[in-house]
């Protein structure tokens, strides 16, 4: 490879990095709002990914690919604790009492002295290369794709409509609400896990409100009418605060322009296709 | 026309081409925030630098070559951190950094500079643990743990034997403060009464201010930014705390704005400082009446720390010869300089060795003055 061209790789590569794991962040929200279901978790997922990765590489010493299967653990389990009680929720019930969570684990890694407190981990070894980082998300939108297209898919399709009319249909409305959060909750691990190895770095307000509102706006800007929509948003996202560098104080202005153009003019997202289905 | 115009192109074209000379500008880069809730740390770092650059271009580096300064903010985010420092150093190649704004920035970003071998020098980074992350990372503030123990000195000379400790505990300044506080009142012998932490955010401190108050401490520090320490003081005098009891100051309580919120509250507080304002010697004078000229208004600690910076940074330049960022290094290990903050040098660990510039500072009438 050309100098000059390493040089602009490695200018970008941790955007490049931020484009696979806030892919995967977009795709965790994509689930269960594919399901009808406003959760706000994604931030606390993934930072209970992070943070449990993190420990796993810090004090255990165990090897990367060891590690980042075992970060869905502590996201999976905190779903299923809190799934049950919760998703007798809905709507905006949903929302607030699931960033209320997010903010109870905020609280919990500002508190614990062997999570860092406010000062976070720090030394966390690069090993979520790149390619590791698409693979997982490549793999993540093949499998929601294959289950978009099942029979799955046109359950939870179904339920975003008219949950009622869903039951009455005999689809067991309480089963899929729990398994696309305990989906959501393994792909915001992964992106937890991820982000911690390729950024040396991860502490609590990296976890809180805000990011769980950035990870929704992937998926209202992408649209979700397919899992492209909200990686597509996610990936709009990421770069408009890098490409608009340039203009300096006037950056955010345009960010935010953007955005409103985009709810504006396109209020099903920027990619309104939906994906085809196989015939029952 | 025609022929003026192709001579226009043939000189534009002849610029293009001038080979590298020694005129040519110096890169280095700063990364700060400037925009989101913390912009103001970071505008009043690039004024400190601003000012910096004209009084080094007044002479230039390396024999006369100027020095060019592209400051990129970082929003105060790791990841805006991150991009900016690889942006400047793969795009615009600089020789060396100056930032980034937070110690949480910095635990990020400095392993990328690090890693590609680029000094990478912070001015308001206090947190423990910043020059570990490696060899090519330094910070020219001093960090809470230096600090500290000089305001302690100040206080025990007052006859304080007593104290009790109160910090806000949601986010890493003010946390890692508390821990240099703790720290050093126990180095000093002071016996610690009381700890109680609470929320940046918080507005009611009354339940750990009347549990301190039963216990009478000769003293009470507060590690917080200035906003909850004005809340803490005006709810202390609330709730009767008064002449008796001396309050003591992190760096965070090292604002102007401490007066403008808790006014006759805050009286009495001292706190050390790297800095101070109508600090009398001739170097801060000059440098205070520049500032004043060119912005209107006083320069605070964070533009001082970050003008004498670019300063040791021009220097430790001229002093490796070449604008080579390994040169850099080693030259910025020799600094030996006297500016506005006082003499400084480095340690081996790429901090400040010396705590003779730091100032007690005590409030009075909602301003700060040096402390008798």
């Amino acid at each position: 490879m050309a100098a000059w061209l390493g040089d602009l790789y490695w200018t970008y590569q941790n955007v490049v990095v931020a484009l696979g794991v806030n892919g995967l962040l977009a795709l965790s929200m994509y689930v269960v709002l594919a399901a009808g279901q406003l959760s706000l978790g994604q931030a606390a997922f993934m930072g209970l990914g992070a943070y449990s990765s993190a420990l796993m590489t810090l004090t255990l010493g165990w090897p990367f690919w060891i590690v980042l299967p075992a970060s869905c653990v502590a996201p999976v389990a905190f779903a299923l604790a809190v799934g049950g009680p919760t998703l007798r929720l809905s709507g905006v019930y949903l929302a607030i009492a699931t960033i209320g969570l997010g903010e109870v684990l905020r609280a919990v890694y500002l508190n614990v002295d062997a999570l860092g407190g406010a000062l976070g981990l720090s030394g966390i070894p690069e090993q979520a290369s790149p390619g590791v980082i698409f693979a997982v998300l490549a793999a993540a939108l093949a499998v929601l794709w294959l289950v978009g297209r099942s029979g799955t898919g046109r359950a939870m399709e179904a339920l975003r409509e008219d949950a009622t009319a869903a039951q009455a249909m005999g689809i067991d409305v309480g089963r899929v609400r729990l398994a696309v959060l305990v989906a959501s909750a393994v792909l915001a691990g992964l992106a937890g896990a991820l982000s911690a190895h390729a950024t040396d770095f991860i502490g609590p307000n990296d976890f809180g409100f805000e990011p769980a509102v950035t990870i929704l706006s992937f998926a209202l800007l992408g649209g979700i009418g397919s899992p492209f929509g909200p990686v597509l948003g996610a990936w709009v996202l990421t770069l408009l605060p890098e490409v608009f560098r340039g203009f300096a104080d006037l950056r955010l202005v345009l960010d935010g322009l953007v955005i409103v153009l985009a709810v504006l003019f396109l209020p099903r997202g920027l990619l309104a296709w939906r994906m085809p289905r196989k015939a029952a | 026309m025609l022929r003026r115009r192709i001579a226009l192109a043939a000189a534009v074209l002849a610029m293009l081409a001038v080979p590298a000379h020694a005129g040519d500008p110096v890169p280095v880069g700063a990364v700060e925030i400037l925009s989101g809730p913390n912009a103001a740390y970071g505008i009043a770092i690039k004024a400190g630098l601003d000012l910096a650059l004209e009084a080094v271009n007044a002479k230039g580096v390396l024999g006369g070559r100027p020095l060019s300064l592209t400051v990129e903010d970082s929003g105060g985010t790791k990841d805006g951190a991150i991009n900016a420092v690889r942006k400047l150093i793969g795009r615009d190649k600089v020789a060396a950094i100056i930032g980034p704004t937070l110690s949480n920035e910095m635990f990020a970003a400095g392993p990328v500079a690090n890693g590609r071998g680029v000094p990478i020098i912070g001015t308001s980074t206090t947190a423990k643990g910043i020059t570990d992350i490696g060899p090519f990372v330094f910070r020219t503030s001093l960090p809470e743990a230096d600090v500290i123990p000089v305001t302690l000195k100040k206080a025990i000379a007052r006859g304080v034997k007593t104290i009790a400790l109160l910090y806000a505990n949601d986010d890493a300044f003010s946390k890692s403060g508390f821990d240099s506080m703790k720290a050093a009142a126990e180095a000093a012998g002071l016996s610690i009464v009381a700890i109680d932490s609470f929320g940046s955010k918080d507005t009611d401190f009354s339940a750990q201010l009347t549990k301190i108050k039963s216990l009478k401490p000769d003293a009470v520090a507060i590690s917080a930014l200035v906003e909850p320490v004005s809340g803490v003081l005006l709810q202390a005098r609330q709730l009767g705390f008064g002449k008796e009891t001396l309050f003591i100051g992190g760096n965070g309580s090292n604002s102007p704005k401490l007066g403008q919120i808790a006014g006759a509250a805050a009286d009495g507080l001292i706190v050390g400082s790297p800095w101070f304002v109508a600090k009398p010697d001739k170097l801060n004078t000059a440098f205070v009446a520049a500032f004043r000229a060119k912005y209107g208004k006083d320069p605070d600690q964070f533009a001082a720390q970050a003008y004498d910076t670019l300063l040791i940074l021009a220097e430790a330049i001229d002093r490796a010869g070449d604008a080579d960022p390994t040169k850099i290094r080693d030259a910025l290990l020799k600094t030996d300089h006297t500016g506005p903050l006082g003499p400084f040098r480095f340690t081996d660990h790429r901090d400040p060795a010396s705590t003779e510039g730091v100032v007690v500072l005590e409030m009075r009438g909602g301003a700060f003055g040096i402390a008798q």
